[in-house]
Order: structure tokens, then C-alpha cells, then sequence
């Protein structure tokens, strides 16, 4: 469908259209989030004044044990979870305000799939909540699953298709709405390393290709290394900013640069860097 | 060899095996009771003097053969259970619905629900016969009684089932209340409300056969107390006996055809 004076009267402006002016840099200050022990006993500290600035565009990795918040932080950006004290602010708005707008895309560890829907529409389904028009939706679902490669399985439910290709169902659902900021929290962790090795190369190609601002949760400092411009390393108990590593390799990045002594170099910094662990 | 074994292993096999297993125990037991009462179709009859007199033409009543008799009794039996069942599970859905909406109206009416359920219906019918004061309008109402409550209960877990990051996706698109509902909670609830259908449907069926023995006004449980009576009509006792059964156990079936059709993806 073309964006007419017509259709732009009867749904708004083109959602296609980034002429967007949204500048999707990130900046945390003082960001501290308590939960409430269950027993009455003293609040669990999931994160302790933390400090961090990502910049429009920018791949961020937050890498971490078990247990040392990252995830915490991730929903926190997200506003599924509350900061007990601190602020976030995304390009001068709050976390509220940028998902009101619907400007957040979120990829899970798990695909999060819905069984009942094809492929195609489980990649419709947020932007029919977001009121696109039908002939934007199909569009785009195209152009999405074109781009992870599923084009052929558009017409497959979820319980057909192997574990990497669900997830990456999951993310051109997340892309189709074109989010300003693509949260992943540890989106490859449950994938064998072949798929993973994949998914990394296709990630990396669909960061260049859409310049988003991506913040990716995982536990694999050599994941996060190849991906990033920037490794957060976070330290459990409480949950804090022990190191950011900016990653300076060259992109694109074939799987041959995890051979390189640079690449090496800088996963072990990254590794030097937790505390307390 | 091994399709030999295939054979014995399979579902069926088991089916078959079970179906023989009762035919046989069911004459043994037939034969002992034949030689010593002296009324043996009253304990229990041969399967074979009951499957005779589905096809016997001699006139029970006056006017119908035994058969007869049970088919026009079941259509006046059934025709109420099912409405009664279709009316309790639209009612136990829009109140599942209402307490996963609101969180009061759970706390409040949950509770209350469970005893309704824990009444017998034998007790329960003869109240719901005097306040309606008709049999029609009772079989209707207990049938929906007792399938209201499995199906609430089954599709509000059904609701709660919902995995967590699901409803996180849907709040961190700003998704409207109505849309979480539409597109995600109940089409996830599907299955678990028709795990309650399935429990229901054999239930409301008992019911109203319970609430037939209440009046003289035809149905089939009225006729199954009714035929113990007369030696002639006898094997109407023991064909709405099979009837029922049968007929509980196809309403189970058919809840699964149903949910087949109309949901064929399954986790």
C-alpha cells in the first residue's frame, strides 16, 4: 500500500517512514533495584547504583553470572520491572514513555511462540495490536522473514520448525515492529553452537543493516565479544558495574576473527574483569 | 513375527483386549446367576437376550417395542442435558473470564462455587424441581449446575497457565487489556476449557437421567426405574443401562472431535 495524503488521513503517519527524529541513546544513573525478601527479612539488592550511557545505534552486550542482574537490568530498560531508586532515561524519555510509544522490541531466551498461529502470523501479531493496516503487516512480514532467512516457513506453525529457527522467528517478530531499541535477553543460550555460530553472523548483518540500538543479554563472554561495540561486565552481590570493554574490531566480523590474537586479548579482559565471582 | 507383536502392542489391541476381557467376565458371571436365581434377567442377564431385544418387535407398551421406548425417552433426556450443558459451559467461561478480569470477584465467588459443587445432586435436584416446578426446566438447570464448574475452574487455569513472557511481549508492546485476551489468554485457554467440557459433558448426561427418576414424566431415568417393575419391559431397563453408558462416553469423544476441529495445533 502506498502512504497517500488518503491513508495517512485514515491511519496516521507512515509507520514504515523512519523519519522518526527518536534518538534511542541510553544514559543509567544511579540505577539501584531492590525485591522484597518473601519472609519479611532484608530486600535482595538485584542491582547497586549503576552507572552506564549507550549511545544511539551502539550493539551493547551485558555479560554476567547467574545471579549478577543483567537480566534485571535488561527488564528494567524494557519497564517490566521497577528501579527502586535512579533513573533511565531513552533519548530524553522514560522507559513508560518509550514503551507507551511501542518503540521497544523484545526477544526472549525462550521463542515465545504462539502454537496456534503460522509463522507469519505470529510475526503479524504485534503489529496487529499496534493498528498497522493489513497490507503494511504483510509487507513487512515478508520483508522480515526474507531477512532471517524463513521466508519458505511462513506458512509452518511453531512446533515445525527446529529450535533455531524459532528463534529466529522471534526475532523478525520483533524487528517487524521496528523498534528503536531491540532488547535480547540471552536469545541464543539454548541453541547448539553451529545454529548459534549462525544466528551471530545473521544478528550482526541485521544490526548493520537497520543501525539499531541492540542490548543483548548473555553469559558467553565469547558471544558477546564477537557481537558487540561494547561489553558491560556485571558482579553479583550485589549486582554492579564492574567493567565496560569497548570491543575496537574491525566489522563485519567473520567467524574467523575468534582465531585472532586480538579478539583473544580481549575476552580475557573482559574475564579479568568480573569481581566477587 | 514382529507384525504379530506390533499388532499386540498397539492402542487398539489394548481396546479389544479390554472389550473381551468384561464380555467374558460378564457371561461367567450370567451363567452362575442363570442357574441359581430364579428370575436371572433381573440380576443379570446374557449380553446376547439384550442385544435380541434391541432388535425384538414385541410390543413393551402397548404401542412401542423396547427399543422404541428407550429412543423416545433418551431424545427427551438428552435434548435437555445438552442444552443444560451448552448454557453451563457458555456461563462457566464468561465466569472464568470475569474472575481472571477481576481479582475480587475470584476471592468472593470462587469459594461459594466449590460448595454448589459439593452438594449431591440428589439432594440439590428436588430443591431446583420445587423452586422451577417444572421437570423440563430442572433437568436443564442441574445439567448446567454441574457443568458450569469444571469449566470455570479448568479455563481460569487455563488463563493463569499462560506463560510469563508471553504477557511480558504483550506489555512491552503497550497492548490494550481487550487485545492481551483476544490474542493471547483466551485462545491459550482453549484447551483447558475443553478439559473441562470433556469432564462436564458425561456429568450433565447423569444428571438428567438422575432428575428423570424425580418425576413420572418420561425421560429415560424415569423409564429405567419404571421398566424394573414389569417383566415384560425388563430389557428396557438394561438397554437404557448400555444406552447411557455408551452415550456418556460418546459425549467425551465428541468433545475431543470437536476440539480437534476447531483448534488443530496443539503444544
Amino acid at each position: 500500500m502506498l502512504w497517500t495524503k488518503k491513508a495517512e488521513k485514515e491511519y496516521g503517519k507512515d509507520p514504515a517512514s523512519d523519519t522518526d527524529e527518536f534518538s534511542a541513546g541510553i544514559v543509567i544513573e544511579n540505577l539501584s533495584v531492590q525485591f522484597p525478601d518473601k519472609n519479611g527479612g532484608e530486600p535482595v539488592e538485584a542491582l547497586q547504583n549503576i552507572n552506564l550511557e549507550i549511545k544511539p545505534g551502539e550493539f551493547v552486550s551485558l555479560v554476567g553470572p547467574s545471579g549478577c542482574g543483567k537480566t534485571t537490568l535488561l527488564r528494567t530498560i524494557a519497564d517490566l520491572q521497577q528501579p527502586t531508586s535512579g533513573t533511565i532515561s531513552i533519548g530524553g524519555l522514560t522507559p513508560r514513555e518509550v514503551r507507551l510509544q511501542q518503540k521497544f522490541g523484545i526477544v526472549f531466551q525462550n521463542p515465545v511462540l504462539y502454537e496456534w498461529r503460522t509463522v507469519r502470523r505470529n510475526v503479524c501479531m504485534p503489529m496487529e495490536i499496534m493498528g498497522i493496516p493489513k497490507p503494511e503487516r504483510t509487507r513487512r512480514v515478508t520483508q522480515m522473514l526474507e531477512l532471517v532467512g524463513l521466508y519458505n516457513f511462513g506458512k509452518k506453525h511453531p512446533h515445525e520448525l527446529s529450535g533455531g529457527m524459532q528463534q529466529r522467528v522471534g526475532i523478525a517478530r520483533a524487528l517487524a515492529l521496528r523498534p528503536k531499541i531491540l532488547l535480547m535477553d540471552e536469545p541464543f543460550s539454548a541453541l547448539d553452537e553451529f545454529t548459534k555460530e549462525k544466528l551471530h553472523l545473521d544478528l550482526q548483518e541485521i544490526w548493520s543493516k537497520t543501525r539499531k540500538t541492540i542490548i543483548f543479554v548473555t553469559h558467553s563472554i565469547q558471544e558477546a565479544v564477537f557481537l558487540s561495540d561494547k561489553v558491560v561486565v556485571l558482579s553479583p552481590h550485589p549486582g554492579r558495574v564492574s567493567a565496560v570493554v569497548e570491543i575496537n574490531l574491525p566489522r563485519p566480523r567473520g567467524l574467523e576473527i575468534k582465531n585472532t590474537v586480538e579478539f583473544n586479548a580481549l575476552v580475557s579482559k573482559v574475564r579479568k574483569s568480573f569481581e566477587g565471582v | 513375527m514382529t507384525a504379530v507383536r506390533k499388532i499386540f502392542s498397539s492402542r487398539q489391541m489394548v481396546t479389544v483386549v479390554w472389550i473381551i476381557g468384561l464380555v467374558v467376565a460378564w457371561e461367567i458371571a450370567a451363567s452362575v446367576v442363570q442357574h441359581t436365581k430364579r428370575t436371572p434377567e433381573y440380576v443379570l442377564p446374557h449380553i446376547y437376550q439384550i442385544i435380541d431385544s434391541v432388535f425384538s418387535r414385541d410390543l413393551v407398551n402397548g404401542s412401542q417395542t423396547a427399543t422404541q421406548v428407550v429412543l423416545t425417552n433418551a431424545a427427551v433426556t438428552l435434548v435437555r442435558a445438552g442444552i443444560g450443558f451448552v448454557i453451563g459451559s457458555v456461563i462457566g467461561f464468561a465466569l472464568a473470564l470475569l474472575m481472571h478480569m477481576f481479582l475480587p470477584v475470584e476471592k468472593i465467588a470462587f469459594p461459594y462455587l466449590m460448595i454448589i459443587q459439593m452438594i449431591p445432586i440428589l439432594g440439590m435436584a428436588p430443591i431446583i424441581l420445587a423452586i422451577t416446578r417444572d421437570i423440563d426446566k430442572s433437568r436443564i438447570v442441574i445439567a448446567a449446575i454441574l457443568t458450569f464448574y469444571p469449566v470455570a475452574t479448568n479455563t481460569l487455569a487455563g488463563f493463569k497457565a499462560v506463560e510469563k513472557e508471553k504477557l511480558d511481549l504483550m506489555y512491552s508492546i503497550a497492548a490494550k487489556k481487550k487485545d492481551v485476551y483476544k490474542k493471547l489468554l483466551i485462545p491459550s485457554s482453549v484447551p483447558y476449557f475443553f478439559t473441562g467440557l470433556k469432564i462436564s459433558a458425561p456429568m450433565a448426561i447423569t444428571a438428567s437421567i438422575l432428575v428423570d427418576t424425580l418425576q413420572g414424566g418420561g425421560g429415560l431415568g424415569c423409564m429405567l426405574s419404571q421398566s424394573l417393575k414389569h417383566a415384560m419391559s425388563i430389557y428396557v431397563f438394561w438397554q437404557i443401562v448400555f444406552f447411557s453408558a455408551i452415550v456418556g462416553i460418546l459425549s467425551f469423544y465428541l468433545m475431543s472431535l470437536i476440539e480437534n476441529w476447531c483448534h488443530p495445533i496443539r503444544k
